[in-house]
Formats: structure tokens, C-alpha cells, sequence
């Protein structure tokens, strides 16, 4: 497939936006999705200098706190083409960078111009490069979670289920009440660690209607809350990021 | 405060919620229902995104504006020969009520449906000088003979209770014979109701939306008490939330849309019923003398910051009933008879921070409310203001999580600090670490390992793998 | 004589200081919207269509729908008032049932043993207590929203809130020129006599169907304080 760069011509470079959660816990998640963007024929580096969005400050009310994450990111990514990252979530916060700033300020225009230039991974993919079908194959039942951020704020609703449909092997099954939060909320999952958890175990037995053994998420926040529910229980479903299936060539 | 409803302390009312059963499973398929109707409503349209931006303009130009429609609805409904009484506090507005009433030596008060009246305490008021009140809203009605059971939703108070318990309650307090059948318990109530239609000697309404440019005012119901209440008592009294107007009859077309769709997914509801003034003299039915009292009680203080936005809300509910902390805690965990994202926002600006304290953190900030809301008020991000003002001007927030946020503030900003942070962090958990996780982790993470397992943080940070690849050559 | 208007000056003034000290007294244009969704809704329909939409609309708010000439008028309201087993019922004082005979029909009514009244605004006890046992309240419509189903009425003087809210069913005969596609159409109306300094009806009621709840279980009930049942007439106009 042909997409809106041509093939031959210069490359894109990509600049990775990894995020803490997955520089930490999800590594998995992010060779994969470097690898891939390679493979469609992305030049991709990794500014060493970045750190967190900021969001854990910005939901939690500390925006002054916020406000030195932003600023260090928009200098880290500055320079960028494209800043692309594998949590919806996080994503969406440098694009929320824009309303930290006083209007019309130079910081204000910096965060715009990163705004501009920032997606997220599976957006990136299917907007950008305009590829549909990256050419994996995977062997599984799976479903697929919508996290709230990158739909509702993000507003990116196509693009996993567009790339996931082009897997050859998966069968993709629909989950019931896909709108519905799994509850992790960041620090609400610990501050109102009850309600949380009373959001994830209808969440997982949503999933469990479908019969799916194989849970898919472009987030891995939300892919930790459920998936550390989970196994917690014992239950027969492996959680995964999109990125590992999408770069997954039918050799696992 | 009179907004206020149960047990004191948040964490117990939560836990109460999520422990009833039967609330929840009546808030679970309520929710569903009504999530489907206004979803069917809104998609029928074709162009809802437009009515949401028209109505987002109407509530804004006339919040901004409050003070002219309000003067102008006065002089209207004064030159129709009602009584305008402006409230800055619920008492102020009880006492000019009680005079009314004592004016009229009333003794039997219908009433229809009113969050006003519920948040100004309005029906003990009236009580206290031995009146009798009586809610006809079925939803109310049932609420009031269960020894007033606080409302848990803005639009359906009785929510919270089954068809069986609502059987019971009718069997209990008024000898009701028959079974759970909806249609029996209306039917009762109907019977029952309509005596007191007659022979009341004040109807007192709320106030869905006043209309500026005529003094007059629009009531939507399904059931038909409003208009009783308005029809039949010779004295009516009308009280508003001071916020609930729009200019003209052309923005009530629109804002009576909004709301009937977003809140019970009906193109209208079976009466709106737009009032203006007492009845003329060649009239036979409605009242001869109409008051109408304007309440601020706290509502002035919202005015200019940066949460207007929700004063620009409707009362449709849309937002409650897509919210999954509501279906899991109930509207009573919220301690407020204006429960879910709204109630999470108003509650804390019509009351204060000490009350209401933990309501702006009760949400995952999901955006569901934010995607319904009729008017488009950004919940989610007053939600947000409000953690902000509780941390930087009420100083609220605890002193580990300041110091934690500080910790935070200096690694985020410095790539040195995070880099080491985040090479500890396998280290660090290694101790808790059981297989690939974490069951039982150390100070607030104990919370999350408390209900779900964290995975272990992986040897080799991404940024690690990456930089090798790099002195390998990079990608292959 | 006009009403008393108490507190305004500390209340508006207090609400002033917060929004930018406007002086209330100072006319305020109202904004051009950027959007008017509204005006599209069934744009361009004929009343042929307008009064498909209302059938159909009918379904939704459990009413039952009938459609008849002028002439015909009396033997469908008959037959509905057959249908509903009425014994007694209140109608409006509104010269368009003379326009379209039915005073003849009232009289054959009564003499099939019907008892009858027509609302009388000069006598409130008689009027509600009739209303109140009738079996039918019979009113002629003034505007009808084709999309919500909805009959509108400028009640006052003959046409008595109560003639539509008090008896156990509601029929509504809706002369079909007052078809209109929605509430935009009503509420413009009643905007247009407001600027031209008109008086509007102290009561203007918007009519769906019967009475209703969904205050227990989210269930629909039908029939709660006001009428149980409700039928809409549609007659070609005179």
C-alpha cells in the first residue's frame, strides 16, 4: 500500500515519545513500535533528554509543577518533525500544553507548534503515513480497549481499529460498553481506590463477554490498571500494547 | 448546609454505595436506558454538534449578561402584576415565601418538582410554621412519604430505589394493596394526588427556564403536576435558581430541545408549560396572584471565575447519567442533592471546600460528561480547576503528596534526575517484586497493589535498549 | 396594576460587580449564532408531508392518530368517543366548533345521554369540578409541532387550562393549516408578538400526548396526573 509519503522519497523523521509508563514497564511496547515505524520507512530517533507530560501534576492541580514539565518537553522536541508517542493519554497532554500559557505568549507559540506536530502512534500511521495495513499477521481472539483520553480528548476513534482489521490472523470482537472509563484516572485509581476498582471489574467482565484471550490498548496506563487486574485474578486473557501486534510478523 | 444529604464523612458514604446492591443495580440499567434514549435523540438530529454549539452560545451570552435579563424580567413580570422577590440567600428567599404564605393563611401547599427549593431547605421552612407540603412529582412523592429520603438524581430523585421497594413504601405509609406494576404504583398515586390538586391552597413551582423578553417562564414535566400546581391553587409561587433564563422565546425553543433530548431522550416531554404571569381577568383557571423569587445563594460567587461555564448548565442530567463513578457510588455518596460531574462541580462553589473537598477528585476524568453535556460545559476541566484551587489556594492537599509533586516538578524538568529516577526504579521494587509483579507495594502504591498487581519495571529501560541498538549501528 | 419588585437594587448590583459592572438598564443586542439548526428541521415540507411526520410521530408518544375531512368530522370524533367509551366530556369555548358544525353533534350528544359542558370562564367551580369527573376534554388545537407531535395552546379566557388536563382522555382536533414543522416555528410566533408589544396568553401549553412517567425503574408509564389517553384529530380546514 501507498500511502501519502511516497516511497523513495526523503524519510520521515520521527521523533519517539516513549512516556514514563513505558520506558519503565512497557519497553516491549515501544521497540515494537520503533521497529515498525522503520519498517514503513520512518527515520526515528529518541531525544534522550525527555521525561514526563506532566499529566500526573496537571490532573492532580499542581499546573505550576506542570508547568516545568512543558517547558522541558517543548525543548526536547523543539527541533522535531514529528513527535510521536505510544499513549493516547500522554499525547494528548503535550497538545494541552497550549492552554498552560498566557495567550499569545512566545511559550504559547512553542506549545502550539508542538501541538501541531505530535501524534499518536496508531493516529500517526493512518493520518500521516496513510497506511491501513502494516503488513502483520498475529493468531489470536481479541478485543480492544478505547481509552478515554485518546478518543473523548484526543479525538483519534479510527485508527487502531483500521490498522488492527488489516492483521492477518486476528479476529477482532467487539467490546460490549467500549465507552465506559476502566477507572485507572491516574492518581484516582489510589485516591479513590474503591470506586476504581469497582470500574475495572466491570470493565473486565465486559471483556469477558467477548471471549477474547487477548486484550489490546493504545495506553499503557490503562493497560496496566486492567492488566494488573487481571492477573490479580487469575483470569485467562493477555493484555498487550496495539504496537506489539502491529509489528508482529506471525513469528511469535 | 442544606445542599448537604447523609452520612458526613465521603469515604463512609462511599463505601455505603458500593455495598447496596440494589442501588446499584436501579442506577445500573436507569443509567443504561437513558444513555441509549439521549444517544438515539441526539443522533436523530443529524447536527447535534450544532445545537450543542448554539446552545453553548445562548447559556454563555446570557450568564454574561445576567444582570440585564434579569432586571428585565422583573419589570416584565411586574407589569403583568406579579411580585418579584430577589433572594441573595435561602433564608432570605424561606422568609419571603413563609410571609406569602402566611399572607394567604395557607395551610396546604402542592408543589412540583424544584432543585432550588431542595437546595434552600424550602420544605422544612414551610413546615416549621405548620404548613403541609406536599411533592407531586411521582419521583418526589415517593421520596416524601419514605420519610424523605434525599434525592439521588437530578432529574429522576427516586433512582436509586426498585419498583419492590417502591411497593413496599406505598404498602408501608399509605396501605396500598397492589403489586410492583409501574402502571399500579402511578395509578395510586394519581388517585391519591388529585384531592390534594384541589384543595390546595398555594401551588409553588420550580423553574426549568425563565424567558427575559416577556416575564415568563417555562415549566417541562411528563406527568402533569406542574400544570395542576399551576392551574388550579389560587396563589402560585415560582422560584428560580437565578441563572435559569435565556433571553427570548427564540432561545427556549432551543434550550427546551436541548434538554428534553439530553435528559429522557423525548423530542419534548408531554407538557412544557410556559407561564406569564397571574391569570387575566377573563380567565377562570390559573392563579390570581403570582409571585416569582430569583435566588443567588452562592450563585453570584460563581459570577467571573473561571468556572461561569457552570452556570450554564440546563439540569438534563446527561452527564450523571454517563458517568461510572454515579453507577458504582450513587447519587447519595456524593453528599449533595446535586450528585455526579455536575454536582461535583456546583457542590464546592454553592457550598465550600471543607463540605465538599473530595468531589472534584470522585472522578477518572474519563470526559464522558464533557462529551454529553448538552451546553458543552467542559466538566472535566472544572474538575481539574477545582484539584488546582484546593492545592494552590486552599492549600488543601496533603503534605506528602506537596512533597511528592515537588519531587516530580524537579525531576520532570531535568533530563539528568528523571534518567536516574527512572534507571532505580527496578531496583527499588525489585524487593516487592514477585515473578513479573508486584503484589504489595510500599507507601501509596499500596493502594493500587491492594486491588491489582503492578508490573515489574523491565531490567533494560526502553531508553537503554534504544541507545545500545544505536551502537550497534541503529535500526537494521 | 403593577407588582411589587423587592430587593433588585443590592441583589442586580452585587450580580453586576461580577460581570464586568454593566448597568442593568442597558439594552443588550443579542448576539448573531453562529448556527441555527433549528430552521432545517423538515424545511421545505409540504403540509401533506408535515402531517406524515405527525402520524408517525404519534406512535412514539402513544396517541392514537386520525385523519378525516370537514365533513366527516363529527363521525370520527363519534367513533373516537365511541372508542373511548365516553360518557362525558368538556369542550372549550372556541368558535371553531361551530365553524365545523360540531354544535350540532354536541346536541346529538346529549341526547345519546352524554353529559356535555363547554367550559365557562365566567364560572371556575363549575368548569373544574365537570372537568375533573369528565371522561374527555375536547380542544381544538392552535399550533401543531409535526416533529415532537405536539398540540400548542394559548390558554385564556374559552380555552381553559383545564379542558386539556383535568378529564381522564384528551382529544385534540387539529385543523391541518396548523401544522408547522416544530417548536421554532411556535415560539418565533409568540417572539414576533412580544416585539410588537402584543399580550401573549398567560398560559401557552405544549402538548404531547398524554401524561407520563419514568420515575420508577425508568419505565414509561402512561397516564400519571394528566390524561391517560389521548387522541388527535386531523381535519382538512373549513
Amino acid at each position: 500500500m501507498i500511502g501519502n509519503i511516497q516511497k523513495g522519497a526523503l524519510k520521515v523523521k520521527v521523533s519517539f515519545f516513549i512516556t514514563c509508563l513505558g520506558d519503565i514497564f512497557y519497553a516491549n511496547a515501544g521497540k515494537a513500535a520503533v521497529e515498525l515505524l522503520e519498517r514503513l520507512g520512518c527515520e526515528v530517533e529518541f531525544p534522550d533528554a525527555q521525561t514526563c507530560c506532566g499529566q500526573p501534576a496537571y490532573n492532580s492541580g499542581y499546573h505550576k509543577e506542570t508547568l516545568e514539565a512543558a517547558k522541558h518537553m517543548i525543548e526536547v522536541f523543539e527541533q522535531s518533525e514529528y513527535v510521536v508517542g505510544i499513549s493516547g493519554s500522554c499525547v494528548y497532554m503535550l497538545h494541552e500544553y497550549v492552554h498552560l500559557f498566557k495567550d499569545g505568549s512566545n511559550w504559547q507559540k512553542r506549545a502550539i507548534a508542538l501541538k501541531e506536530k505530535t501524534y499518536e502512534f496508531s493516529q500517526f500511521i493512518v493520518e500521516i503515513l496513510g497506511i491501513e495495513d502494516v503488513g502483520a499477521s498475529y493468531q489470536a481472539v481479541a478485543t480492544y480497549h478505547t481509552s478515554c483520553h485518546m478518543t473523548r480528548l484526543l479525538g483519534v476513534k479510527e485508527a487502531p481499529f483500521k490498522l488492527l482489521e488489516n492483521v492477518k490472523g486476528l479476529k477482532m470482537v467487539d467490546l460490549p460498553y467500549r465507552h465506559d472509563c476502566c477507572g485507572f484516572g491516574g492518581t484516582f485509581s489510589v485516591k479513590m481506590a474503591n470506586i476504581s476498582e469497582q470500574m475495572v471489574d466491570e470493565k473486565i467482565s465486559h471483556i469477558e463477554e467477548t471471549e477474547a484471550n487477548l486484550l489490546l490498548g493504545a495506553d499503557g496506563s490503562c493497560l496496566m490498571n486492567i492488566g494488573g487486574r487481571i492477573t490479580r485474578q487469575g483470569k485467562p486473557v493477555e493484555v498487550k500494547h496495539i504496537a506489539e501486534i502491529l509489528n508482529s510478523r506471525g513469528d511469535e | 448546609m442544606p445542599m448537604h444529604i447523609g452520612e458526613k464523612d465521603f469515604k463512609k458514604r462511599v463505601t455505603k454505595g458500593i455495598q447496596d446492591d440494589f442501588m446499584r443495580g436501579a442506577v445500573r440499567s436507569a443509567q443504561e436506558r437513558l444513555q441509549n434514549r439521549r444517544a438515539a435523540a441526539a443522533e436523530e438530529l443529524g447536527d447535534w454538534e450544532e445545537w450543542r454549539t448554539l446552545g453553548q452560545q445562548i447559556r454563555s451570552h446570557t450568564v454574561e449578561h445576567l444582570d440585564y435579563y434579569l432586571h428585565q424580567l422583573s419589570e416584565k413580570v411586574a407589569e403583568l402584576g406579579g411580585h418579584v422577590f430577589f433572594a441573595e440567600t435561602g433564608e432570605e428567599a424561606n422568609e419571603y415565601i413563609k410571609q406569602v404564605v402566611q399572607e394567604k393563611n395557607a395551610k396546604k401547599i402542592a408543589k412540583s418538582k424544584s432543585m432550588v427549593t431542595e437546595e434552600i431547605s424550602m420544605n422544612e421552612a414551610l413546615e416549621g410554621i405548620g404548613c403541609e407540603v406536599i411533592e407531586t412529582d411521582l419521583g418526589e412523592y415517593i421520596l416524601q412519604i419514605d420519610d424523605h429520603d434525599p434525592p439521588s438524581h437530578i432529574v429522576a430523585p427516586a433512582l436509586h430505589k426498585n419498583k419492590e421497594q417502591i411497593r413496599d413504601v406505598f404498602k408501608e405509609r399509605l396501605d396500598y394493596l397492589k403489586t410492583e406494576k409501574p402502571e399500579e404504583l402511578a395509578l395510586f398515586a394519581r388517585e391519591k394526588l388529585r384531592e390534594e390538586f384541589l384543595t390546595a391552597d398555594i401551588g409553588i413551582t420550580g423553574c426549568n427556564f425563565a424567558v427575559a423578553e416577556s416575564g415568563s417562564f417555562a415549566l417541562v414535566t411528563n406527568e402533569g403536576n406542574a400544570r395542576m400546581v399551576t392551574a388550579l391553587p389560587k396563589t402560585q409561587i415560582t422560584v428560580m435558581g437565578m441563572e435559569r433564563i435565556v433571553p427570548g422565546w427564540e432561545e427556549l425553543d432551543i434550550v427546551v430541545s436541548l434538554l428534553t433530548r439530553a435528559a429522557v431522550g423525548q423530542k419534548l416531554t408531554s407538557y412544557i408549560t410556559a407561564l406569564t404571569g397571574p391569570k387575566q381577568i377573563d380567565e377562570a383557571d390559573g392563579p390570581e396572584e403570582f409571585h416569582l423569587v430569583i435566588v443567588d445563594n452562592g450563585r453570584s460567587k460563581i459570577l467571573g471565575t473561571e468556572f461561569q461555564e457552570a452556570l450554564h448548565c440546563i439540569r438534563c442530567a446527561a452527564c450523571i447519567n454517563v458517568c461510572p463513578v454515579y453507577r458504582h457510588v450513587g447519587g447519595h455518596a456524593y453528599g449533595s442533592i446535586y450528585p455526579g460531574p455536575i454536582g461535583a462541580v456546583l457542590s464546592p462553589l454553592l457550598s465550600d471546600y471543607d463540605e465538599y473537598k473530595e468531589l472534584p477528585y470522585a472522578s477518572s476524568l474519563c470526559g464522558a460528561c464533557t462529551e454529553v453535556c448538552p451546553v458543552k460545559i467542559p466538566l472535566h476541566e472544572q474538575l481539574i480547576m477545582h484539584r488546582r484551587k484546593i492545592v494552590e489556594d486552599e492549600k488543601k492537599s496533603t503534605l506528602a503528596e506537596r512533597i511528592a509533586m515537588r519531587g516530580f516538578e524537579q525531576i520532570v524538568h531535568s533530563a539528568n534526575l528523571y534518567r536516574t529516577a527512572t534507571r532505580m526504579a527496578p531496583f527499588l521494587t525489585t524487593p516487592f517484586a514477585k515473578n513479573n509483579v508486584i503484589t504489595k507495594g510500599p507507601g501509596p502504591i499500596r493502594n493500587w497493589t491492594d486491588t491489582r498487581d503492578l508490573p515489574r519495571p523491565t531490567k533494560e529501560r526502553f531508553r537503554d535498549w534504544f541507545k545500545n541498538r544505536e551502537k550497534q549501528g541503529g535500526a537494521v | 396594576m403593577k407588582g411589587k419588585i423587592i430587593n433588585r437594587e443590592r441583589f442586580l448590583t452585587n450580580v453586576s460587580s461580577k460581570i464586568g459592572g454593566l448597568t442593568p438598564e442597558k439594552s443588550i443586542e443579542k448576539p448573531e449564532w453562529t448556527v441555527n439548526p433549528q430552521h432545517n428541521v423538515l424545511k421545505d415540507f409540504t403540509q401533506d408531508q408535515l402531517v406524515d411526520v405527525l402520524k408517525e410521530q404519534c406512535q412514539h408518544i402513544h396517541t392514537d392518530f386520525f385523519q378525516t375531512t370537514s365533513d366527516r368530522l363529527k363521525d370520527t370524533l363519534n367513533d373516537v368517543l365511541a372508542q373511548y367509551a365516553t360518557k362525558s366530556f368538556i369542550y372549550s369555548a372556541d368558535e371553531r366548533f361551530q365553524t365545523y358544525h360540531l354544535d350540532d353533534f354536541f346536541q346529538s350528544s346529549v341526547n345519546e345521554k352524554r353529559a356535555i359542558m363547554e367550559w365557562d370562564p365566567e364560572d371556575r367551580e363549575t368548569s373544574v369540578s365537570f372537568a375533573e369527573k369528565a371522561d374527555a376534554g375536547i380542544t381544538f388545537s392552535d399550533m401543531t409541532l409535526a416533529e415532537s407531535g405536539t398540540i400548542v395552546l394559548f390558554n385564556g379566557k374559552g380555552q381553559g387550562r383545564s379542558v386539556s388536563l383535568l378529564p381522564r382522555d384528551y382529544i385534540a382536533i387539529v385543523p391541518k393549516s396548523t401544522i408547522v414543522p416544530r417548536m421554532t416555528q411556535a415560539t418565533q410566533y409568540i417572539h414576533e408578538l412580544v416585539k410588537t408589544g402584543k399580550n401573549i396568553a398567560s398560559c401557552v401549553n405544549f402538548i404531547t400526548g398524554p401524561s407520563n412517567s419514568a420515575d420508577i425503574e425508568m419505565n414509561l408509564v402512561v397516564g400519571v396526573h394528566g390524561p391517560i389517553q389521548a387522541a388527535y384529530i386531523i381535519v382538512e380546514d373549513k
